[in-house]
């Protein structure tokens, strides 16, 4: 200090008058900071790793200026600056490529950057600490071009506690998620689209971080939705926007695939044959409305729902102990079948303790291990919020601070999970940074300094109806499973800088889901009976690459359970899961450990970890190899107690069986089209080879897209 | 937990989920595809290249979950013990140049290999390093890259009824987020075969045509569907049918195909060669493979990621034994074993091998004698495919812990690659949506003392 201070002294005399002219004085955390960030030399891959580069550590985007002060200022024996002569200074010299530099040149000779900087040390490099970043803001935020190569400069402001007002689009840094999509000069912020589309660019000021949205239309002929079918605001949101982009809608799905589609989202079933045939002669105009309301108060619809907050729940036994996760499973379809406000469920999984094989929700706490890992679970799970990164470091895209997460973890550190599930003072959760216990905390909001109630206090302000994330996490989640996409991917990812496609949208179907008092079969309601929801899946040539506007219906895969189950329907042939009794479903199955070679080579989720992220599909090839050679559905078909070969027995026509596994698996009748086709086929044929033919055709209709596939 | 499983966990418990994500997302990233462009774009994708391959195929030795490189090919004799490790360095056929005493028999024929010394990456986790280093380009939110295999798959006419891109035993490397396809169809992702080729019963499941079946109903079966599909054409196929159904028929088809995965076709001394252990028979099979046809094949040995106990995991295999049967000491076997096999038959100028993970490790011993991630520098192995021979490239410091010489990027790697199997490194793919991609990224060099 005493050296500084004897510089200090000799600058005031000897500076040089260029520097001497630079009006206000230079401080540390909010000028020099920002230069750092943007040049680039406390980015992950240098400096601000967690190791630091080349001996030198700054904090990762400057989250610490304190750290990166003293790193600058104080280490390596003061050397990095030169009060004497500022150009001299390692920060300088390094950056500038005079020296030798493993990152390269990251800064011109005379440039902006290299000017704070040299104004900096020369006024003695002092930290100073005037002003604290009060507000951030881009302009424009949210902007819709007319065509590609159209331009727009962008402007960021900063609003300081000392109420000074700045320009600071030089220092911030700008990253278009898709640099193919979005260029943008670093300097002026001038951006020109390169793409049609939705695009995001990220915007980094000191701790803020600012997605600002692009929208480009895919042609130029406007499109309206005035005359388009509207039941909900879900469909003015839908509309709004493809209208922005002027992509146009695809017509509603015909009576046959609605059903099929409705039936499969909130039961996981196929509609029986019956059913099918009652509802494609119903005359009442609001059918589809009566069909919903009474799919939401089936039993197929409990079982199928809590199939899904099982998974999300991850569900499954312990080693040695089923019984837990027997009650756990029990619990919750008591709660989906009740219809448990979701704010309640969420409270009593937060709260309860006690015996894991009397009180379902207390296996809980037994999902994961460790205080950290229930932490990450507990913020996945309810918040759609990833705390991972904050573990190590400030989160880099997102709010939340290494306090945010031990403070969470620490809440937990108290909760001994074995079959019984207690509370047992004294535990804690080390901060890696202090090196002593982290305080418990209210991720984002507060520490809980003398609060004993941990895991109340969390449960209280996550369930409360202001916290920001907990209702968007479930209602994008409930979108997702209804339209085939959540409005943010991936569902488990919710923060700023990663928008809805639809903010206002998602906005819309929390409050709604708040207002409805937690009520999940309200919000799958509202969603079953938007016009969104009940477009055709086939596609316009406009609107063909559409994966994500919802201008025609997602088609998507059929989870292996709900594939699993379609199949032993159509067949007749139920599938034996473990010593589960015989005629399980395979959605009503309490733990994905149960044996079943049908559902492992489908691809079930083990639950293990997170299944929301889990890619299906992927074994393309070896799955149809089973498929043609193995039993799954081989043994189906040909088995004498299948519905197929009962049928030859009673000697029912092939254009009859046909019929029928249309209707089963399809959820329709063969189009005049089809009728010809197998017409032609079963045309001539002897009584030995109708069997094979027929074998084939409920093969390939078991294996068609159409089948395997909600569309 | 098991002990026998544990080397198989990730460290930081995010296997099948990275912290980003970039499976679940399609090529279409955020925006849409300029439409006009799509419909024409899939059809017109360059079929061959300008440069002259060196090599026509490639086998890529995937070591998972990060091989330290101070205990493979790049040892610190002369550094203090936490730095050095257990292991002792041995002299190789090259001269003044030492490798890891668990590589015997590499050391052996170290001349017809090139080793990297001064690889370098930025990303220390699995799946972001694993995405950088099979496919050249580091991981982004929008769009998942193709892997090495997957480009070849989708350039190269397919000489055979094998897929053109084989992962033995499967493809599940870096935390299980890579798809291999990346942004190119599906048919581009590897096609894994299952089983363990070390094991007596060895097969890839349902290959023989189930009982009482017989090729008239299989094609039938095809026929079936296709006309299903045809039928009800749901949006997104393109009317380009089921591509894995055809594939699956003609695997079923042809007694070639099934005659190329049958190990009892080899001799008991070939067999030896390559040591008894999963990544030997494993490299066996491969060299089998690429026999007949195929372009690409990964095979993936798994457990390198060493936090704790290196020593056992990585030399001796379980504690005390007699005589080493670790990672090293079994992809010493396997390695050795497939080049010289394949320089016997005429095959190695013309096979590019690459040894290599998804990162090195951490230049300090840990407290569980374990190293960490470190990606600052790692080495990778390579040899055949035409490459310069018998050379050392770059160099790490006197602690291994960055590049003293020449920093090749993972992205130089992939170029090098590219470029030695004959592909122009500034081709442009196109993504499902009809925007283009070029195949390397702009700022990756070709490293020249490779190729020559």
């Amino acid at each position: 200090m005493l050296r500084l201070t004897i510089f200090l002294i000799l600058l005031s005399v000897f500076a040089p008058s260029s520097y001497a002219g630079e009006a206000a004085a230079v401080d540390f955390d909010t000028d020099i900071v920002p230069v750092l960030t943007k040049s680039g030399c406390n980015s992950g891959a240098c400096h601000g790793a967690a190791a630091g580069r080349g001996e030198f550590h700054l904090s990762l985007y400057g989250s610490n200026p304190a750290f990166d002060y003293d790193s600058i200022v104080h280490r390596f024996k003061g050397r990095r600056v030169n009060l004497v002569d500022p150009e001299n200074s390692l920060l300088l010299l390094k950056p500038t490529e005079s020296l030798i530099h493993g990152g390269g040149a990251r800064i011109e000779l005379d440039d902006p950057a290299f000017n704070l900087l040299t104004a900096w040390i020369a006024k003695g490099a002092q930290r100073l600490q005037q002003r604290k970043l009060k507000s951030f803001e881009i302009s424009p935020s949210h902007q819709v071009f007319e065509s590609v190569g159209d331009k727009v400069t962008l402007q960021a402001t900063a609003i300081f506690s000392n109420e000074d007002e700045r320009t600071v689009t030089r220092w911030t840094v700008l990253t278009p998620e898709d640099d193919t999509a979005v260029q943008i000069d670093s300097e002026t912020g001038e951006a020109t689209v390169l793409r049609s589309g939705r695009h995001v660019v990220i915007a980094r000021y000191l701790d803020r971080v600012v997605p600002i949205v692009f929208i480009v239309p895919l042609q130029a002929r406007s499109i309206d939705f005035v005359d388009g079918p509207r039941t909900n605001f879900i469909d003015d949101h839908v509309y709004d926007l493809l209208a922005t982009l002027k992509i146009p809608a695809s017509p509603g799905a015909d009576d046959a695939t609605f059903l099929r589609r409705i039936t499969l989202n909130l039961t996981g079933r196929l509609p029986a044959p019956r059913v099918a045939l009652a509802f494609l002669d119903d005359k009442r105009t609001n059918k589809r409305q009566l069909l919903i309301d009474e799919l939401l108060n089936s039993e197929e619809f409990n079982d199928y729902w809590t199939y899904e907050f099982a998974k999300l729940l991850r569900i499954r036994s312990q080693p040695l102990d089923k019984i837990g996760a027997r009650t756990y499973h029990r619990w919750l379809r008591e709660q989906i079948a009740s219809a448990t406000p979701y704010d309640e469920i969420a409270e009593d999984l937060l709260t309860s303790i006690g015996d894991s094989h009397t009180n379902g929700p207390a296996n809980f706490y037994r999902t994961v291990g460790g205080p950290r890992a229930l932490a990450e679970f507990v913020s996945e799970l309810f918040l759609g919020s990833r705390l991972r990164c904050a573990n190590c470091h400030d989160h880099p895209l997102d709010h939340w601070k290494q306090d945010d997460y031990h403070g969470l973890a620490a809440i937990f550190a108290d909760v001994k999970a074995g079959r019984v599930v207690s509370i047992q003072s004294g535990g804690e959760v080390i901060h890696p940074r202090t090196g002593i216990a982290a305080v418990k905390r209210i991720p984002g909001e507060r520490f809980l300094n003398d609060d004993a109630q941990g895991r109340e206090s969390l449960a209280e302000w996550i369930t409360t109806q202001h916290n920001p994330y907990f209702a968007k996490a479930i209602v994008n989640r409930l979108w997702k499973n209804m339209m085939g996409r959540g409005l943010i991917e991936p569902t488990d990812d919710l923060r700023s800088t990663n928008p809805a496609t639809h903010p206002q949208l998602l906005e819309a179907l929390a409050e709604d889901f708040i207002k409805h008092d937690y009520n999940l079969r309200h919000t799958l309601r509202t969603i079953a009976n938007s016009a969104a929801y009940s477009r055709s899946e086939k596609s316009l040539p406009e609107n063909a690459t559409d994966d994500r506007f919802y201008s025609h219906s997602i088609v998507r895969p059929l989870e292996p359970e709900v594939l699993a189950d379609a199949i032993a329907d159509v067949t007749g042939v139920a599938m034996q899961f473990g010593e589960e009794p015989a005629g399980t479903r395979a959605i009503t199955l309490f733990d994905p450990k149960i044996s079943s070679p049908e559902l492992d080579i489908l691809g079930r989720c083990l639950r293990e970890e997170s299944c929301e992220s889990q890619s299906t599909g992927t074994a393309g090839l070896p799955v149809l190899l089973h498929l043609l050679n193995g039993k799954l559905l081989n043994e189906r078909i040909q088995s004498p107690e299948s519905r197929l070969s009962r049928k030859i027995k009673e000697n029912v026509s092939s254009e009859k069986i046909i019929r029928e596994f249309y209707l089963l698996a399809l959820s329709r009748l063969p189009t005049e089209g089809e009728q010809q086709f197998w017409a032609k086929e079963f045309g001539s044929i002897q009584e030995k080879q109708r069997v094979d033919l027929l074998q084939d055709f409920v093969w390939a209709m078991l294996t068609s897209q159409e089948f395997v596939t909600n569309h | 937990m098991k002990k026998s499983n544990s080397q198989f966990t990730r460290c930081d418990g995010v296997s099948r989920r990275g912290i980003m994500r970039i499976g679940g997302l399609t090529a279409l990233g955020l925006g849409m595809g300029d439409l006009l462009q799509s419909q024409r774009l899939c059809a017109e994708q360059p079929s061959a290249s300008s440069v002259n391959p060196k090599s026509k195929r490639c086998i890529l030795i995937w070591l998972d979950g990060g091989p330290s490189h101070l205990e493979t090919f790049d040892l610190k004799a002369n550094a203090p013990s936490e730095v050095r490790g257990p292991l002792r360095a041995i002299s190789t056929k090259l001269p003044g140049v030492q490798i890891s005493e668990c590589l015997p028999e590499t050391a052996k024929i170290l001349d017809k290999f090139a080793i990297i010394r001064s690889m370098t990456s930025p990303l220390g986790e699995h799946n972001f390093g694993t995405h950088y280093l099979m496919t050249g380009y580091k991981p982004t939110p929008v769009l998942e890259y193709p892997t090495f295999g997957g480009v070849l798959a989708h350039l190269r006419t397919n000489s055979g009824v094998l897929p053109p891109h084989i992962a033995i035993p499967q493809f599940r490397v870096g935390g299980g987020n890579l798809s291999g396809g990346g942004y190119l169809p599906a048919q581009s992702r590897p096609f894994s075969v299952g089983g363990d080729p070390s094991k007596p019963n060895f097969e890839v499941r349902d290959l023989e045509l189930a009982q009482g079946f017989d090729l008239t109903r299989l094609d039938r079966r095809r026929r079936y569907v296709q006309q299903l599909d045809k039928f009800r054409q749901l949006a997104g196929e393109n009317g380009t049918g089921n591509t894995d159904l055809d594939r699956a028929v003609q695997l079923i088809t042809s007694s070639d195909a099934r005659d190329a995965f049958n190990l009892k076709d080899e001799p008991q001394k070939v067999r030896r060669s390559y040591g008894s252990k999963t990544v030997g028979q494993s490299c066996l099979l491969a060299r089998r493979l690429i026999e007949r046809g195929v372009s690409f094949v990964t095979v993936n040995q798994r457990g390198w990621d060493t936090h704790n106990d290196l020593y056992t995991r990585l030399k001796e295999g379980f504690t005390g034994a007699k005589k080493p049967v670790g990672l090293i000491p079994s992809l010493d076997l396997a390695l050795s074993g497939l080049v010289n096999d394949l320089d016997e038959r005429g095959l190695l100028d013309e096979t590019l091998v690459v040894v290599m993970g998804e990162f090195g490790r951490t230049p300090k011993l840990n407290t569980q004698g374990g190293r960490d991630h470190w990606p600052r520098v790692f080495s990778v192995a390579l040899a055949g495919g035409g490459i310069q021979k018998g050379q050392v490239i770059g160099a790490s410091d006197s602690t291994g812990e960055s590049p003293a010489d020449r920093p090749v990027t993972p992205g130089d790697l992939a170029a090098t690659i590219y470029m030695l199997l004959g592909i122009d490194t500034k081709l442009e793919l196109k993504t499902a949506d009809g925007r283009p991609v070029r195949l390397t990224h702009a700022e990756s060099n070709v490293v020249q003392e490779l190729v020559g």
